[in-house]
């Protein structure tokens, strides 16, 4: 009996040490989203009045306004930077996917001469710096007039990404059960047929986690474009938010009503496809 | 005629990936590797000449090198250990299912999912100098009696950004603990409520060492973000040289200065102090983890 009403009383404590973690855990996480929206909606005038205030004396839809109404300065620069990261991630997406896929079949489930070392020279470029590419690529891409093209910064994002993704679906495709290989075998199908009947079919949720996984980390980019494609035609919004702040007269509203928007765009995506995500990202720690 | 084509097929299947990475990775790399024994200014392109050993002696010696390799190492300890530990407390919370755990796992990966110069930039409004939101908090708890200059002071300065890549990074950390967390047998659990074992007692036998081989791919990719931030500083702070890492220096020696040779030189010094990282990297996505 005692024992019950100490247990009962623990489970108590525990719940709301749990229920006090969550909340910090949404304050922490979501916090920062809505001081930005704060500040995005507060008139420049309220901006640097020196008061512990937290929340403007009016709201203003001006800045968003100013971003999105063709007409303003800054929605010229904003939405042609929305645009180039959109043409830069599906350029992207368009070559690395079905690159990433066939190496990955291949390292996967062929056995070949070299396969060790083509995989371990592929995965180690993972943690090569940027830098150690960047300097010559900025030396050959002038000389050849390829700087500002978003195909070509396109390429160089592929080869970034490649090993981390023909990893994961390496991984994935390791997985499928070989009987699945197998039966296709016997019944004559040579490895090509096989990749198109057996493993494209049970392998999109890894696929759709590796173009989510590109999407975002092109969308994210910004020392590349930075050093390759800087000019107005082809740098990405997140190169036009981070100069609102630097380069111009410093509008810190509209700087915030642009980072919201900028980041909109892969929000809506890694929420709406968080279920593929999340098993791509757990297939990568449980090595399957 | 079908051995041979099952031969040639997967170097057929590989040449897309071959071409891209020899043009775009293997080739650049070994071109670095040449530039940085030579002397290469852009800014005097007839003046290149095979140097030796001058530009990693230069770089060794200088002590923008020291000091931005100091402030590498503070980053790398605090984000690592911040990413750590809020990562494995977000696993722990999403580890828990009742209603809301779906939402609460989609308002998790929100902070992955966004670019790091935007990160930078969402939450140089929260630390501004002037009254920002922190300085606000501060001031009007009593902690603070005028608003703090965030951006000036070079350990106040890395201490935010390490708080906000961490911030970034954590979330990835988290779902690989998860990962972790879901993979322990529920029976363990119960074994351990029938031998008399807490809530404490069974985290610290059970839950803690189990996930340990998590943590480890947690840390490391944390790591891997630490040494890499550049997006984060040039948003709170510029390219001022308060803040400046070892990444924000190669970019200033090579792009602001256009000396090719030294940027070049820096660089690999750069990967060869990062190798060890790398090493633990690439040894942790080949782990298999058994009971």
């Amino acid at each position: 009996m005692r024992a019950k009403e100490f247990e009962k009383r623990k489970n108590k404590g525990a719940n709301a040490l749990y229920i006090a973690a969550c909340c910090l855990f949404l304050i922490l996480t979501l916090g920062p989203f809505v001081w930005a929206f704060i500040v995005s909606v507060t008139p420049e005038y309220e901006m640097f009045t020196n008061t512990l205030k937290m929340l403007p004396g009016e709201m203003t839809w001006g800045n968003y306004v100013e971003l999105l109404d063709m007409e303003s300065r800054y929605s010229l620069r904003f939405t042609q930077g929305m645009l180039n990261s959109v043409k830069a991630v599906a350029i992207t997406l368009i070559i690395g996917l079905p690159v990433a896929v066939l190496t990955a079949y291949a390292l996967s489930a062929m056995k070949f001469k070299g396969r060790a070392f083509i995989k371990y020279g592929l995965l180690i470029t993972m943690v090569i710096p940027v830098f150690a590419t960047i300097i010559p690529l900025f030396r050959i891409y002038s000389t050849h007039r390829l700087l500002d093209k978003s195909f070509w910064l396109s390429l160089v994002y592929v080869s970034s990404f490649l090993p981390m993704n023909t990893w994961l679906m390496s991984n994935y495709f390791a997985s499928i059960p070989r009987e699945l290989y197998e039966a296709a075998r016997v019944d004559g199908c040579g490895y090509m047929t096989c990749f198109f009947k057996v493993i494209l079919p049970v392998s999109y949720p890894i696929i759709a986690a590796s173009a989510l996984i590109m999407f975002l980390s092109s969308w994210g980019q910004y020392q590349i474009p930075l050093i390759l494609a800087s000019s107005a035609a082809t740098k990405p919004v997140s190169i036009v938010t981070s100069e609102f702040m630097t380069k111009d007269t410093i509008f810190y509203g509209v700087t915030a009503a642009g980072g919201l928007l900028a980041i909109l765009p892969p929000a809506l995506m890694a929420l709406l496809f968080r279920k593929y995500l999340i098993n791509g990202m757990m297939q990568g720690s449980v090595k399957g | 005629m079908r051995k041979l084509y099952n031969k040639i097929l997967p170097y057929i299947l590989l040449l897309p990936m071959m071409i891209l990475m020899i043009a775009l990775v293997y080739y650049p790399i070994a071109v670095t590797f040449s530039y940085s024994f030579k002397r290469m200014k852009l800014t005097r392109p007839d003046d290149i000449e095979f140097i030796g050993l001058k530009n990693y002696i230069d770089v060794l010696r200088s002590e923008d090198f020291l000091y931005s390799l100091q402030n590498t190492v503070f980053l790398l300890i605090v984000v690592v250990i911040l990413t750590t530990v809020f990562g494995f407390a977000v696993a722990l919370i999403l580890n828990r299912e009742h209603r809301l755990s779906g939402l609460f796992l989609a308002i998790a990966i929100l902070p992955w999912a966004m670019p790091p110069i935007v990160n930078g930039i969402i939450w140089k409004f929260i630390f501004f100098p002037g009254y920002g939101f922190v300085n606000k908090l501060l001031i009007a708890l009593g902690i603070a009696e005028k608003p703090i200059d965030w951006i000036s002071d070079r350990f106040l300065l890395l201490t935010v950004v390490s708080i906000v890549t961490a911030w970034r990074s954590a979330p990835f950390c988290g779902i690989v603990c998860l990962a972790g967390l879901k993979t322990i047998p529920k029976e363990l659990y119960e074994a351990a409520a029938i031998d008399g074992c807490g809530t404490l007692s069974s985290f610290r036998y059970i839950t803690l060492p189990l996930s340990l081989p998590f943590i480890g791919i947690g840390m490391t990719s944390a790591s891997v973000t630490a040494v890499n931030i550049f997006d984060e500083i040039v948003a709170l702070a510029g390219f001022s040289d308060t803040g400046k890492n070892l990444l924000i220096q190669n970019y200033l020696t090579t792009f602001s200065f256009l000396d090719f040779g030294k940027g070049s030189a820096l660089t690999y010094v750069i990967m060869l102090l990062t190798s060890a990282i790398g090493v633990f990297y690439l040894r942790s996505l080949n782990k298999e983890i058994t009971y």
